[in-house]
Parts: structure tokens; C-alpha cells; sequence
């Protein structure tokens, strides 16, 4: 079996379309959208119009998300020898990965449940295989960090988010599927919090480089601050879940001054494109 | 019929306008619009989300968000299925509009929510009968959103789903029945 499997070799079948991160970071529609044009944020909420197609959206991202961290999980249990030296994994990572792997597997179960209850058909939307590409890092303590810490934290706000959503729509299916798969993440990132920890205990160089991973993807992945504490953030920030899964209150206030960044930077980004485009006949747009 | 879709050039997407007009085409002769009508399909490109409005029923004016149109799976190309599915909703909500029996549902932007769904579920449901997909499970998931995830609330959904001839009162009525029992 191969060590290091890369992103494009993961086993789909043809009901499922990969959309590469390029080609939704470079939609005009996102880089080049003029003020006036810009729709307004507004936190996820049943009362609002088209938010059933909202949550089904999301929760399809959230289900090729369980496939990639299923996957994930399962590479580091393969891909580094037994050890504690630092292209190594201790044997009881390995248990706690094999163990997330299991968490995984059930919750790609749940979310196509899920998906059948909410109209959605599995490879409805395009995948995005972001969380696979954090989890190939040759370092383990980097997957802990970029996986563990920082996209299923994210995972953390969208469960809850979304676990909220199903309450006020009285949606008792997806209350409890998020409910339940809410608690196994806090329980994986806690676990990527005290494996960093223990792993890092002695190499404050290490610790420094998987911390600063964990920052690039989370701002990436912040969805240009779309989960942050804003009034109109469409997703929260689950700041009490983040506390129970290991994180102290100045790392949570980092995440959030993080969305906040991506947010200011992505409506920069927008305006000096709009700017560009309004200049060019052709609308700036190939 | 003349269907004119705007813009002729889509730059910031990469919709095909003719497959646009046929697909209104055949959708509104299959629905029943009257073969004289002008329709009128405007496609603000720039905005991927996917709103649409009923502007005007003579000559028929929609005006429809990009993400409307967009296949899902490959972000800024044309989903035919899903353009469809929009026009084929809208169309059957104009030859509402325009029947003098069916009553006033006002402008949709002022239009309850609740009114809104069970009127989508009324329209969609006639166009599943024409043999489109119409995706039951989605628009029932849609419905129960708004009247309650409840066995009332689906069996106001079948009555629409199946509906034939309802008018707007009859549609409000099963609507705001099926949300008066949700509270309950």
C-alpha cells in the first residue's frame, strides 16, 4: 500500500465531481463583485429565503468533508513508522486516528441519512478536497494541527450552527444528527490539541511551525470570515465547544481576529478588482 | 413566442444563451403559455446566489440570479435541468397570474414566506407532472421548513403537490393551516 497517497488518487466513484479550490477562489463573481453588488451576510437561519438549499449545500460540503477526514485519519495510521522521533507516530496516535477514523466512517453514514431526509443526492454539489490536502503533510504534528485543529474546529462551529439551525426549524433529524456528530469533534480536536502538546512538549520549534500551519488554514478556510462572531457571520464561532476541545480563550480570540482579517481582505481583494474590471472593456473577466 | 434572454454575452459566467432560449422555449410550450406571449428572461450574472422575481406577466419579465442557472457540481456552467426547473416554476406561476380565476398573490418580494413555498410546491409539483425531475425531496424538505416537520405539514404538501386548479386562497388556506397547527 502506498505511503503518502496524493489527493488525486483518492477512490471516488462517478456520481462525485472534484472542484479544484482554484476555480472557486478565482470565480469573478467572488474576486471582482462591485460594492453595490455585494449581498448582504446574514447568519444561517431557517426563517430566511432559499435556507433549506443553504443547509443542503452546506451539509453536502460537510459529508465529502467526513469522506476526506475518514481518509485522512486512516493515512496517518499508515504513513509514518511507530515512534517518537519526528517523521514518527506513537503508537496510541495511531489508535486515537484509528478511532477517528471509525468516528468518521459513522458520520459519513449519518450525513447520507441526512442528505436522503433534506432532498440531497450524494455528488449533487462539486468537492472540494481541501481537508484531504491538509492532512497530507509529511509532519504528523502539522496534520493534527491543520486537520484536527483548525477544519474540525471549523466543523465544530458548522455542527453547531447548524444543530441550532435544525432546532429553530424544528427539524428534529438534523437537531440530532448535528447534536451527535458535534460531540465526536470536539472529542477530535481535543485530540489534536493534546497530541500537539505532548509532541511539541520539547521542540518549540515544532510547535511554532505546526501553530503557524494551523493559522494559514484557518484563515483560508474561515470562508473569507464568513465563521466568525459578527453580527452577521453566517456561521458562529462555537467558542464554549472550542473551550471543551482544548483551545484557551486567547487562541479562540485569535481565530476570531482571523476571520475577521480574511473578511477585510477578501472585501479588498473585491473592491481592486471591481476597480480593475470597471477599467477594462471586456470587464477585466477571461 | 419570443424569448429573449439578457445578457447575449455572459462574461463573468460561462452560460450558453442560446441552450437558455431553448430551454424557456420548450419549458413554456409544455406548461401552456399562450404562443403569442413575449417573454422576457433577465440574468444578472454577477450575483451567485439564486433569487428569482416575476417582473411582469405581459409581456413576461423574470429577472433571475445566476446561481439560478448554475449546475452545482461545476462552479459557472449552465445546469440545463436546473433552468428547467426554475423557468418551468415561474412559468406556471405566470399562467396563474395571468388566469383571472386564481386570484391576487400581490408582488412576490411582498409575499410571505410560508405563502411562497406552498405556492412553489403547487407549481412544482404540476411541472413534475409534465416529467421533470421536480425533486420531491428537496421542495418537501423546503415545505416542512416552513410549515413544520410534522404529519400535517406533509399531508398539506401532498394536497399541493397534487393540487390541480387551486386558487390563491386555496393556497394560503392549506398554508397557513398547516402553520397555525405547527404552534400548537
Amino acid at each position: 500500500m502506498k505511503v503518502n497517497l496524493p489527493p488525486e488518487e483518492l477512490a471516488r466513484d462517478g456520481r462525485f465531481i472534484r472542484t479544484a479550490l482554484l476555480t472557486r477562489a478565482l470565480d469573478p463573481r467572488v474576486t471582482a463583485v462591485p460594492r453595490e453588488k455585494r449581498s448582504p451576510r446574514v447568519p444561517l437561519s431557517p426563517e430566511l429565503p432559499g435556507s433549506s438549499e443553504a443547509a443542503r449545500s452546506l451539509m453536502h460540503g460537510i459529508f465529502t468533508g467526513e469522506i476526506q477526514a475518514m481518509e485522512g485519519a486512516g493515512r496517518t495510521c499508515w504513513d509514518f513508522p511507530i515512534g517518537d522521533g519526528p517523521a514518527d507516530a506513537p503508537y496510541e496516535l495511531k489508535l486515537d486516528m484509528a478511532r477517528q477514523c471509525w468516528d468518521e466512517a459513522r458520520h459519513c453514514e449519518i450525513s447520507v441519512k441526512l442528505g436522503d431526509w433534506m432532498g440531497s443526492e450524494i455528488g449533487e454539489f462539486g468537492e472540494a478536497t481541501f481537508l484531504y490536502e491538509a492532512a497530507c503533510n509529511p509532519d504528523p504534528v502539522l496534520r493534527l494541527t491543520g486537520v484536527n485543529r483548525a477544519l474540525e474546529g471549523l466543523a465544530i462551529d458548522v455542527f453547531n450552527t447548524m444543530r441550532e439551525f435544525g432546532s429553530r426549524a424544528g427539524d428534529p433529524v438534523l437537531e440530532f444528527c448535528e447534536d451527535w456528530m458535534l460531540a465526536d469533534e470536539v472529542t477530535h480536536v481535543k485530540m489534536g490539541s493534546d497530541w500537539l502538546r505532548r509532541l511539541t512538549a520539547t521542540d518549540p520549534e515544532r510547535r511554532a511551525r505546526a501553530l503557524e500551519f494551523q493559522r494559514i488554514v484557518d484563515k483560508l478556510f474561515s470562508i473569507g470570515g464568513a465563521r466568525g462572531e459578527e453580527e452577521d457571520s453566517p456561521i458562529r464561532l462555537a467558542r464554549r465547544f472550542r473551550e471543551l476541545a482544548g483551545f484557551d480563550t486567547a487562541e479562540i480570540d485569535e481565530i476570531a481576529q482571523l476571520s475577521t482579517d480574511a473578511r477585510e481582505e477578501l472585501y479588498d481583494r473585491q473592491d481592486r478588482a471591481a476597480a480593475t474590471a470597471a477599467e477594462s472593456p471586456a470587464g477585466g473577466v477571461t | 413566442m419570443t424569448v429573449t434572454v439578457t445578457p447575449e454575452t455572459f462574461v463573468m459566467v460561462l452560460f450558453d444563451h442560446d441552450a437558455i432560449v431553448a430551454v424557456a422555449e420548450r419549458v413554456a410550450a409544455e406548461v401552456g403559455l399562450p404562443p403569442d406571449l413575449d417573454i422576457q428572461i433577465v440574468v444578472d450574472e454577477a450575483i451567485p446566489l439564486a433569487r428569482v422575481h416575476i417582473e411582469s406577466i405581459d409581456p413576461v419579465v423574470i429577472n433571475v440570479e445566476g446561481g439560478a442557472f448554475e449546475d452545482p457540481r461545476h462552479p459557472r456552467q449552465l445546469g440545463e435541468e436546473l433552468v428547467a426547473d426554475t423557468l418551468g416554476r415561474l412559468f406556471f406561476q405566470v399562467l396563474d397570474r395571468r388566469s383571472p380565476s386564481f386570484g391576487d398573490p400581490g408582488d412576490d418580494n411582498d409575499q410571505d414566506l410560508s405563502h411562497k413555498v406552498a405556492w412553489d410546491t403547487y407549481a412544482v409539483g404540476r411541472l413534475q407532472r409534465l416529467g421533470y425531475d421536480g425533486r420531491h425531496q428537496v421542495r418537501l424538505y423546503a415545505f416542512r421548513n416552513r410549515h413544520g416537520f410534522s404529519d400535517t405539514s406533509d399531508e398539506a404538501f401532498n394536497r399541493l403537490w397534487t393540487g390541480q386548479d387551486l386558487t390563491w386562497d386555496e393556497i394560503t388556506r392549506i398554508s397557513d393551516d398547516a402553520v397555525a397547527l405547527r404552534s400548537v
